[in-house]
C-alpha cells in the first residue's frame, strides 16, 4: 500500500521519542574512564629512588630530574615533566620498578600560558645532611621495607649503614 | 472557566472606553488596535517558543536532551539567540540590491500576521470578523512567496537566486491543491465566513468528511512553509540556505522566525478547516473553546515537527511531479466527488 513505509518511519521517530537518552551532560556527570587510563602523572615522592629509568624510558626527553646525594642514597629535588611533548605513550609508567609514577584519571591540564603546561611532580631542596635525620629516616625505609618486600632493594644498603 | 476571559476584556474595554466619553467609532477601533496587539504579542511569543520545541522535539528523536543550559529546562534559550543575533552586524554584500535585500526580512513577518487577524482563537475571538475569511488568509499567506523572491532576487548570490525560484515554483504549484483542497470544506460549509465554518462542524468535524483533503491539505501546507521534506528552498546541503544565504543577524533571524508564523497559519488553518476550530470534541467543553483551538494547533505543528525529523528531502523533479501529477488531480477528484456526493445527500433528501 501506498505510504507505508511513510507510517513505518514515523513510528520509529514516534519510539525514539521516548527512547532513554544517551547524552551524558559533561560537567555534571561523566562517562568512567577506564582503570588503565592514561590521564595526568602522579609521583609517589616516598617510593621514588630517583634511579632515572623514566627519564631514560621517555621516547620525547619529556622528563628531567634532578638529583642530591643525601647521605649514601640518591635524593630526588626536582621532577618536571615538560608536559607539552609527552604522547602519553605510558613507557616512563612501566619502567618505574617501584610503582612510583603512575597515571590518574585527571584529564583537564589544560592551562592559560604554555609554561603553566610544565609538569612540576617534585621540587624540594634536598636536606642538610645531619646524622641525626639520617636515622630518622632510616626507620621509615625498613618500615616500607617489608611492605615492598624483594623490591625494596634500593633501600637496602642504607637501613644496612 | 476562562471561556469568556477575553471576550470578557474586550467587552470591558469597550464599555469602558464609551464610559470616559470615547466616541463609539474611536472606542472600536482602540479595541480592535488593542486586539491586533495581543494577537501580535502572543504569535511572537509563540514563535519563540516553537523554535524551542523544534529543537527539543528534534533532540529527543535523535536520543538526545537539546537544549537545557539557558534558563530553567533550556527555556530562554531562543531568547538568548535573539538577544545574540540582535547584536550581530547586518551585513549587505556589494552589489546588492540594497532596498529590496534590506525590505525583505522587514516584510516578511506581514503576511503571516495579516493571516492572523481573522483567526478566531477562540468563540468568538477572531480579531476581525470577515464574509470572506478563508479568501483573505489565502490570498495574504500566498505573498510570502513574494517575499522570498525579494530576498533572494536581491542577494546577487547564485544560491540565493536558485533559492529565490525554489521558492516561487514550490508555493504556486503548492497553493493550487492547497486551496482545490480547502475548497471541498468550503462546499459542504457553504460559507467563506470562517465562523459558520467552525459552526457548521458542530456534528462531525471536516476531517471526516474530508480525509483526503485533509491530507492533501497538510502536505501541501508543509510545502508551503518550506519544511522537510518539501525544504529544497533551504536545502542545506544543496544551496546553503537559500534565499537566507547572504542575511546575517537579526534579518536573518527574522526570516527563521517568519517561517515558524507560517507553520502557524497552516496550523491554524487546518484547525479551522478540518479540525473544528475552537469546538470541543466529545462535548468537552470543561477546558476554554481558546483552549482548544490552542492543543488542537499544537497536536498539528508537533504532527509537523515530528515528519521534520522523520523523513529525507525530495528531489526538485519528485517534488514538481508529485504536485502536479499526483496532489493536483486528486484535489480535483476530491472536490468533483464531494459535489456528487452532495447532489446525491440532497436528492435523498437528508
Amino acid at each position: 500500500m501506498f505510504g507505508q513505509g511513510l507510517l513505518k518511519g514515523l513510528a520509529i521517530t514516534w519510539k525514539e521519542l521516548f527512547t532513554r537518552k544517551v547524552t551524558v551532560q559533561y560537567p555534571e556527570e561523566r562517562l568512567p574512564l577506564p582503570a588503565r587510563f592514561h590521564g595526568r602523572f602522579e609521583l609517589d615522592v616516598d617510593k621514588c629512588i630517583a634511579c632515572g629509568l623514566c627519564a631514560s624510558a621517555c621516547p620525547n626527553k619529556v622528563i628531567q630530574m634532578e638529583r642530591a646525594k643525601v647521605g649514601k642514597r640518591q635524593y630526588l629535588t626536582k621532577y618536571v615533566m615538560r608536559i607539552e611533548y609527552c604522547m602519553f605513550c605510558g613507557f616512563c609508567v612501566e619502567a618505574c620498578n617501584k610503582d612510583a609514577l603512575r597515571f590518574t584519571h585527571i584529564i583537564n591540564m589544560n592551562q592559560y600560558f604554555r609554561d603553566k603546561v610544565r609538569l612540576v611532580l617534585v621540587d624540594r631542596p634536598a636536606p642538610e645532611v645531619i646524622p641525626e635525620e639520617e636515622p630518622a629516616e632510616a626507620p621509615e625505609g625498613r618500615a616500607a621495607k617489608p611492605k615492598a618486600g624483594a623490591a625494596g632493594k634500593g633501600k637496602a644498603p642504607e637501613g644496612e649503614g | 472557566m476562562g471561556e469568556n476571559l477575553f471576550t470578557g476584556i474586550a467587552a470591558w474595554m469597550r464599555t469602558a472606553l464609551l464610559d470616559i466619553g470615547t466616541p463609539p467609532l474611536l472606542s472600536e477601533f482602540i479595541v480592535l488596535l488593542v486586539k491586533l496587539l495581543a494577537v501580535i504579542i502572543f504569535v511572537s511569543l509563540n514563535v519563540l517558543w516553537l523554535v524551542y520545541m523544534e529543537r527539543k522535539v528534534c533532540a529527543y528523536i535523535q536520543c538526545r536532551i537539546g537544549p537545557n543550559r539557558v534558563g530553567p529546562k533550556g527555556l530562554l534559550q531562543t531568547v538568548a539567540d535573539v538577544l545574540k543575533l540582535l547584536g550581530k552586524e547586518i551585513i549587505v554584500p556589494r552589489r546588492v540590491d540594497k532596498i529590496v535585500y534590506l525590505a525583505a526580512p522587514l516584510l516578511v513577518f506581514v503576511p503571516p500576521m495579516m493571516a492572523f487577524a481573522v483567526i478566531p482563537w477562540g468563540n468568538g475571538m477572531a480579531p476581525v470578523e470577515m464574509n470572506i475569511g478563508i479568501f483573505y488568509v489565502l490570498a495574504v499567506a500566498s505573498l510570502s512567496t513574494l517575499i522570498f523572491w525579494m530576498g533572494g532576487w536581491s542577494s546577487y548570490n547564485k544560491y540565493s537566486l536558485v533559492g529565490g525560484m525554489r521558492v516561487v515554483a514550490q508555493m504556486v504549484s503548492y497553493e493550487l491543491p492547497l486551496v482545490l483542497a480547502l475548497l471541498g470544506v468550503v462546499m459542504l460549509a457553504g460559507t467563506l465566513n470562517i465562523n459558520d465554518i467552525v459552526n457548521a462542524q458542530r456534528q462531525v468535524w471536516f476531517v471526516f468528511a474530508q480525509p483526503l483533503a485533509f491530507l492533501i491539505y497538510l502536505t501541501a501546507g508543509i510545502s508551503e512553509v518550506n519544511r522537510v521534506p518539501f525544504d529544497l528552498v533551504e536545502g542545506e546541503s544543496e544551496i546553503i540556505a537559500g534565499p537566507y544565504t547572504e542575511y546575517s543577524g537579526m534579518a536573518y533571524a527574522m526570516y527563521m522566525l517568519a517561517e515558524y508564523a507560517n507553520m502557524m497559519v497552516v496550523a491554524c488553518m487546518a484547525t479551522i478547516m478540518f479540525l473544528g476550530g475552537w469546538l470541543a470534541p466529545f462535548g468537552w467543553t470543561f477546558l476554554p473553546s481558546w483552549f482548544w483551538f490552542f492543543i488542537k494547533v499544537y497536536a498539528l505543528i508537533f504532527l509537523f515537527m515530528w515528519i521534520r525529523w522523520t523523513y529525507p528531502r525530495i528531489r526538485v523533479d519528485q517534488l514538481m511531479g508529485f504536485g502536479w501529477k499526483v496532489l493536483v488531480p486528486l484535489s480535483l477528484a476530491n472536490i468533483f466527488v464531494t459535489g456528487v456526493g452532495m447532489y446525491v445527500y440532497r436528492a435523498i433528501g437528508w
